[in-house]
């Protein structure tokens, strides 16, 4: 038996790998003991049962791989490397936790240790794990990727774009399947109609195999033979490891759910007590070396324990900072400053229609940039695009770096997120506006909030590009909504929707050079026609509007295809007399409040119009902050002009009733300069 | 040697409150870490709480009371 230990794992491997379950076991016991003791009160899920998985992981790859865990993670964190007083102040809430006390449990980053995301999200990981995958892969680093979920996760669709998307490029990442028998409170058979997770491989043309997750020796070849794989460029394994969770769901769950007779025995037999036994049984290591190894924990995690009590918590600035890179642009803050241009913008130009426009953009971007990728469907040539917005880019560049994806898109932004946090500037596509709903997750739980979440450790600078084929026609119920409200309520988005092309160029180069998610939403209706563009790399800053036309009477507010009803409004109304100011906000987060507080000051009468439905509209934010700064200096309550609280039809006749106008807009307009 | 105080954990999200139903030592035992210490009933379901610390109890919380969580139950010293 001696020899078996040590010609399978090596005698100080297997030590070693010990030695990381016994500080797991430490780490999760200890957090235990401090909720039973009411010290800690949060929901805390334990790892108890899993604890050889990463241990084995953790003693096959180097230091600098990432890892990706979920909120059942503290042992993968553990194993990664992450300092142990870090893992506990961030239980306790503190300002020297892994995230600043603003990750807790669920969502502890230790970038210096490759813990790049723990995600609250069942499967949420996956595709962001890709990114990195795509990162290091694009940059010949040869780091890989592990990424674990549980048995629940792999019956989430995120999990099966990511794993398509892995095996079609290759990408050096091991999905670890940590199959604990239990997705939450339901039992694995209860799930699944498969036998097993890792046979789900052939269907992407990925190597499964399923192994002992109880055992290290049972394990490491095939842990082995994956991260081979993943490091020398032979792709993605699905490597299912079966467990068995020893405890319920969370701390304090009820078992009821759970097989008594396998828990009684999964217990006497967990697998920090079987390895303990083969240990002294192979006489890979004496009693002493692994009782010092077992008080050696114990020392580190009380160690830990006391220098998070002794931290502080998180003062009251934390709360608005690691938003964004600049905490200013916070709209809590009050009246955010406007931004100002780096440089002036060339005059001259050329004539571009607006998807040339963002062409041009795009072209500058890549060309500047090696760290400039586009990611989307139908993007590489010939297709060029949906609208030809990316045409001839994948020629040029090459389709590495301009590069078509499945129709996958939680993988296509997840990927995004992944390499911006590996030190890309991603612009991912999603083609219509309605399509961000099935990547929302991406969107909204992670590129928003990684940077809260990681208390600043890492950071998402991605650009997203949608159209919304609105008012143009025959799109219907799921192409042409104006969703800029829906990015705009998640703190962490910045949101931008320009009208013309020499702001659509200018804005999208700002939006790839930025430190956050920028969500750049570009308007079907404004493709057509063009108009001068000038040469040449410009900045629009965003949070800068534009008035396009001055005028004493009343302040017209809109962004995007809205712009060319109120600038059609302001005509007519201008014909009967009244001398509307039109603001072109180009972005709503961050929005030029200064600019349009100036021109309300003035005018006293204002209106918001936008495509997107008025009722919750961003008509409504703006609407209310007017009231809050001027009230008593308006003449006129102020008005919005949305779309109607409907879907959006196909039939020409109701959707012209849907959408607004510059009818509808001067109406409104008429109303309000009755108020005197 | 310290006085390490035991209050009624949160054991469930939506749990505010929760009733002892039994201490399975008696005041003044001596204890150690991970001995079942006493039952604890939920609106939910009662589960078995283990000592988080070894040494001397002192029991608070009487049987039958239903305590806020985060309510001192017990002192142990260390």
């Amino acid at each position: 038996m001696t020899s078996t230990m040590s010609s399978v794992l090596g005698k100080d491997r297997a030590v070693k790998i010990f030695e990381t379950m016994v500080r797991i076991a430490a780490c999760d016991r200890r957090i235990q003991q401090s909720l039973a003791a009411g010290e800690l009160q949060f929901q805390y899920y334990p790892c108890g049962g899993q604890e050889a998985i990463p241990a084995t992981i953790a003693s096959c790859i180097k230091p600098d791989d990432y890892v990706v865990t979920t909120y059942r993670g503290i042992h993968d964190i553990v194993a990664k490397g992450t300092p142990m007083t870090e893992i506990i102040a961030e239980m306790y809430g503190r300002v020297t936790g892994t995230s600043k006390g603003k990750g807790g449990p669920m969502h502890l980053s230790d970038p210096n240790t490759g813990l790049m995301v723990t995600t609250g999200i069942v499967g949420g990981g996956a595709p962001i794990a890709n990114g990195l995958a795509l990162a290091e892969q694009l940059k010949g680093s040869g780091r890989i990727v592990v990424c674990n979920f549980g048995d629940g996760a792999a019956n989430i669709g995120a999990l099966h774009e990511s794993m398509n998307m892995a095996a079609l490029w290759q990408l050096p990442i091991v999905f670890v399947c940590q199959n604990n028998l239990y997705a939450e409170y339901t039992s694995f058979a209860a799930s699944t109609r498969s036998k097993t997770i890792a046979q789900r491989g052939a269907g992407y043309d990925m190597p499964g195999v399923c192994v002992d997750g109880n055992s290290p020796e049972a394990m490491i070849e095939a842990v082995e033979a994956a991260v081979k794989r993943a490091r020398t460029g032979g792709g993605p394994t699905l490597l299912e490891c079966v467990a068995q969770r020893l405890q319920g769901h969370a701390f304090g769950s009820e078992e009821t759910h759970m097989d008594k007779v396998a828990l009684d025995e999964g217990r006497k037999n967990a697998p920090i007590i079987v390895f303990r036994k083969r240990l002294i049984d192979t006489q890979t290591a004496t009693e002493d070396q692994l009782k010092k190894i077992e008080q050696a924990a114990e020392d580190e995690v009380s160690a830990a324990q006391k220098f998070a009590q002794s931290s502080q918590a998180p003062g009251a600035h934390e709360l608005y900072t690691d938003i964004f890179a600049d905490p200013g642009l916070v709209p809590d803050s009050g009246i955010m400053a406007k931004a100002v241009s780096a440089s002036p913008i060339p005059a001259g130009g050329r004539k571009l229609t607006y998807g040339q426009a963002v062409t041009d953009a795009l072209d500058i971007a890549l060309g500047k940039d090696s760290k400039v990728i586009l990611l989307g469907e139908d993007i590489e040539d010939p297709a060029g695009g949906v609208v030809k917005a990316t045409y001839g880019l994948s020629t040029k560049y090459g389709r590495e770096r301009v590069r078509g994806t499945p129709i996958s898109e939680q993988a296509i932004v997840g990927a995004a997120i992944g390499a911006s946090l590996a030190g890309f500037k991603p612009v991912a596509e999603v083609m219509i506006c309605d399509f961000a709903m099935v990547c929302m997750d991406q969107i909204a739980n992670h590129a928003a909030k990684l940077r809260y979440m990681s208390g600043g450790r890492t950071s998402v600078p991605i650009t997203i590009r949608m159209l919304t084929a609105g008012n143009v026609g025959s799109f219907g119920a799921q192409h042409s909504q104006s969703l800029e409200a829906w990015f705009a309520h998640t703190p962490g988005l910045k949101v931008v929707m320009a009208s013309t092309p020499a702001d659509a160029k200018g804005l999208l180069l700002s939006c790839i050079d930025d430190p956050d998610p920028c969500i750049f939403i570009e308007p079907m209706r404004c493709y057509f026609g063009a108009d001068m563009v000038p040469e040449g790399d410009y900045r629009i800053p965003l949070g800068s509007a534009a008035i396009r036309k001055s005028g004493k009477d009343i302040t017209l507010v809109s962004y995007g295809w809205g712009m060319q009803e109120v600038g059609a409004a302001a005509q007519t109304l201008a014909a009967e007399g009244i001398d509307a100011e039109v603001i072109d906000l180009r972005s709503i987060m961050p929005f030029d409040m200064p600019t349009v507080l100036a021109s309300v000051e003035k005018t006293r009468r204002a209106v918001i119009v936008h495509p997107a439905v008025e009722f919750c509209g961003f008509g409504a934010e703006l609407a209310t902050r007017l009231n809050d700064a001027l009230f008593g200096k308006l003449k006129a309550p102020v008005g919005r002009v949305g779309a109607r609280y409907t879907p959006i039809a196909f039939s020409q006749t109701l959707d012209s009733l849907h959408f607004p106008n510059a009818g509808r807009v001067v109406e409104k307009v008429k109303h309000l300069m009755t108020f005197k | 040697m310290a006085k390490m105080t035991l209050k009624l954990p949160k054991a469930a999200v939506s749990m505010q409150e929760g009733k002892i139903v039994e201490w399975f030592v008696a005041n003044g035992a001596d204890v150690a870490v991970g001995q079942k210490l006493y039952a604890l009933e939920t609106e939910k379901t009662t589960m078995e709480v283990d000592s988080p610390f070894t040494g001397t109890v002192t029991l608070l919380g009487q049987v039958g009371t239903t305590y806020q969580v985060g309510h001192p139950i017990a002192e142990i010293n260390t």
